[in-house]
């Protein structure tokens, strides 16, 4: 897709098509090829023809996750922990041309695998020719995938990075099989976490207002005004599960800081917390609804609140693992302080990620303060504008000029949204949301004009300075402000694109394509400027298409 | 950075896994920009020049 930016020329570079590289296009192509499946076959058809088909259907999904949840495990410990064997095998696959026959093999299994699925989710023929059909349609699913994998890198090289990786195969398998039975199975313990967190609720309560209205047999609690049903699924033991797995994980990784066996009390601390903090949410989804904002309780908060808790006791777990000198063994104690004015030069990440931050945390705070329009979207502009200031000069060596083939990048990077949008069938509601329509002139004016100049000015700004100006260069060196703006690794681009498109929703596949040809633009000059307008270019275009022709669900 | 990187495709990998419900207390439908958030938020910590 992207020609050969090789820029670097050292001997442990990856830039031109070794292991990285090959893995990236293998990931876009599994990618892509799932989302054109996906999009029009329905899990429910095949569960409705009963049997392994409805068993195959049952599973599918699981399946699917366990797949991708297998290579971002594998792959992310093997390369923290066998980098130098996975740049081995990195040179050995470059002389090796991608095997076309093995490609057409694909194609083919592909074919027939779609076809397959054709006949039996549309249930186009009988239950005799189902149990025929299966077979072939398992087997070529499988060869599809196997001919993919095979015609990327050849089958000894595979066959290598599993030996070089020790047992991280088994481990990362049982830790995936695990983790998705623990999925299917946790209903077990929804009830009773469900009744400590309705008892915790009703006293939490009981603070605020008087007359309480709780039935724990149906588990409804609240006020006259306003109640809720504490279900089971909204009991506490997500969040909780998820802090576990954060806590785990960051004592794994960083253990060398860490004062063992003391800061293992920071688990079952963060559990704890986040386990009150979800009551507490409750409580505050009860008492605003109560007040008589019930479309914020039951839409922004109710979404929004838990996520918020667990930002706030993941980042007090890590300020306390790397600040608390009972807790750490990095030595802070003592230290000189560095004054505040300073932070941003001792901190390149600080200067190119706070205004995409601050668009997160303003936007993750306003959403939970919002019902079903995002009434408060002009403080996500103006939020990022005064991060944008207030770092204004750290940006003196930023080149933010461009010329015309960053806006050409943009422009298809446009036409690759709205034709993956119109593939997609995404389009939910074209017309003008309500409440923006029912505003006056004035208000609805002001509103779009925030929302323009967001998507033109500040977000690209802020997104192309975090993903391209910064998370590129920043796997290549730490010192990233050292880093020319041309050199990239294929792991680097592939990882920042593939998350740039994950943060764009159901649009996630035209979200990485357009990273990377955003990156596309940044890499050819070096300069951010053309990344930038091409990103301006994108959203300007789209924004002027929601306007003219009435796309509303593409903002 | 790769640490946090790594971390970060842990927790989205078990947020997928675990929040797959219809009601569920943390969306996943924000898991994105939430996990972005802390990952930001973590790099900026971390980043700070010896």
């Amino acid at each position: 897709m992207l020609p050969q930016l090789a820029i670097r020329h050292s001997a442990a570079n990856d830039s031109s098509f070794g292991l990285f590289p090959r893995l990236l296009a293998l990931t876009i192509l599994f990618a892509a090829e799932l989302l054109l499946i996906s999009v029009w076959l329905d899990d429910a058809a095949l569960i409705s023809r009963g049997g392994f088909l409805g068993f195959a259907g049952h599973w599918g999904a699981w399946t699917v996750r366990g797949i991708v949840g297998f290579a971002a495990i594998f792959f992310t410990f093997a390369y923290l922990k066998s980098k130098a064997e996975l740049t081995e095998i990195s040179h050995q696959v470059k002389p090796i041309a991608v095997n076309p026959s093995l490609l057409a093999g694909h194609a083919g299994a592909m074919a027939i695998f779609t076809s397959a699925s054709w006949a039996l989710y549309g249930i186009h023929v009988g239950a005799s020719a189902a149990s025929l059909l299966t077979p072939i349609w398992l087997l070529a699913g499988v060869c599809g995938i196997v001919l993919g994998a095979f015609a990327f890198m050849p089958r000894l090289l595979w066959a290598r990075i599993i030996h070089d990786t020790g047992h991280l195969w088994a481990y990362t398998l049982l830790a995936v099989v695990f983790a998705c039975v623990a999925g299917g199975y946790s209903q077990v313990f929804w009830l009773p976490s469900s009744r400590l967190t309705y008892a915790l609720v009703k006293s939490l309560l009981s603070l605020f207002v008087s007359g309480i209205v709780a039935n724990p047999v149906t588990m409804h609690l609240g006020t006259s005004k306003f109640a809720v049903e504490i279900a089971p699924e909204c009991s506490g033991y997500e969040g909780a599960g998820l802090i576990l797995a954060f806590g785990v994980v960051w004592l794994w990784f960083f253990r060398d800081e860490c004062r063992f066996p003391r800061a293992l009390i920071l688990i079952p601390a963060g559990v704890v917390i986040m386990y009150l903090l979800n009551a507490a949410r409750i409580t505050g989804l009860i008492l605003i609804g109560d007040a008589g904002a019930t479309r914020i309780a039951l839409g922004g908060f109710h979404s929004q609140a838990g996520w918020i808790a667990f930002n706030a006791v993941a980042l007090g777990f890590s300020f306390a693992a790397r600040r608390l000198p009972w807790l750490t063994t990095t030595g802070h104690v003592g230290t000189t302080v560095a004054p505040p004015s300073k932070e941003s030069a001792d901190n390149p990440a600080a200067t190119y990620l706070l205004p995409f931050l601050s668009i997160l945390a303003v936007g993750t705070l306003t959403a939970a303060a919002s019902g079903d329009f995002q009434w408060l979207y002009p403080l996500r502009f103006l939020a990022a504008a005064g991060a944008l200031w207030f770092l204004r000069k750290r940006y003196a060596a930023v080149d933010w000029s461009f010329g015309w083939f960053g806006p050409a990048m943009g422009a298809l990077a446009f036409a690759i949204w709205i034709g993956m949008d119109a593939l997609l069938n995404t389009r939910v509601h074209d017309a003008m949301p309500v409440a923006l329509a029912g505003a006056t002139p004035a208000i609805r004016t002001a509103w779009i004009v925030f929302r323009v100049l967001a998507a033109v000015l500040t977000v690209p700004i802020a997104e192309e300075l975090a993903f391209r100006g910064f998370l590129i260069r920043r796997f290549i060196s730490a010192d990233i402000e050292a880093s020319p703006p041309q050199r990239f690794t294929w792991l680097g681009l592939g990882l920042t694109s593939i998350a740039f498109g994950i943060l764009h929703g159901n649009l996630w596949f035209a979200g990485i394509l357009a990273g990377l040809l955003y990156a596309w633009a940044l890499l050819r000059r070096g300069r951010i400027g053309e990344a930038i307008a091409a990103h301006a270019t994108t959203n300007a275009l789209l924004a002027a298409y929601v306007l003219l022709f009435h796309k509303w669900h593409l903002w | 950075m790769q640490k946090i990187v790594g971390m970060m495709i842990l927790i989205a990998g078990a947020s997928q896994f675990a929040m797959a419900t219809a009601v569920p207390e943390i969306g996943v439908g924000s898991a994105g920009s939430a996990i972005a958030l802390i990952s930001g938020a973590m790099l900026v910590i971390r980043g700070r020049r010896k």
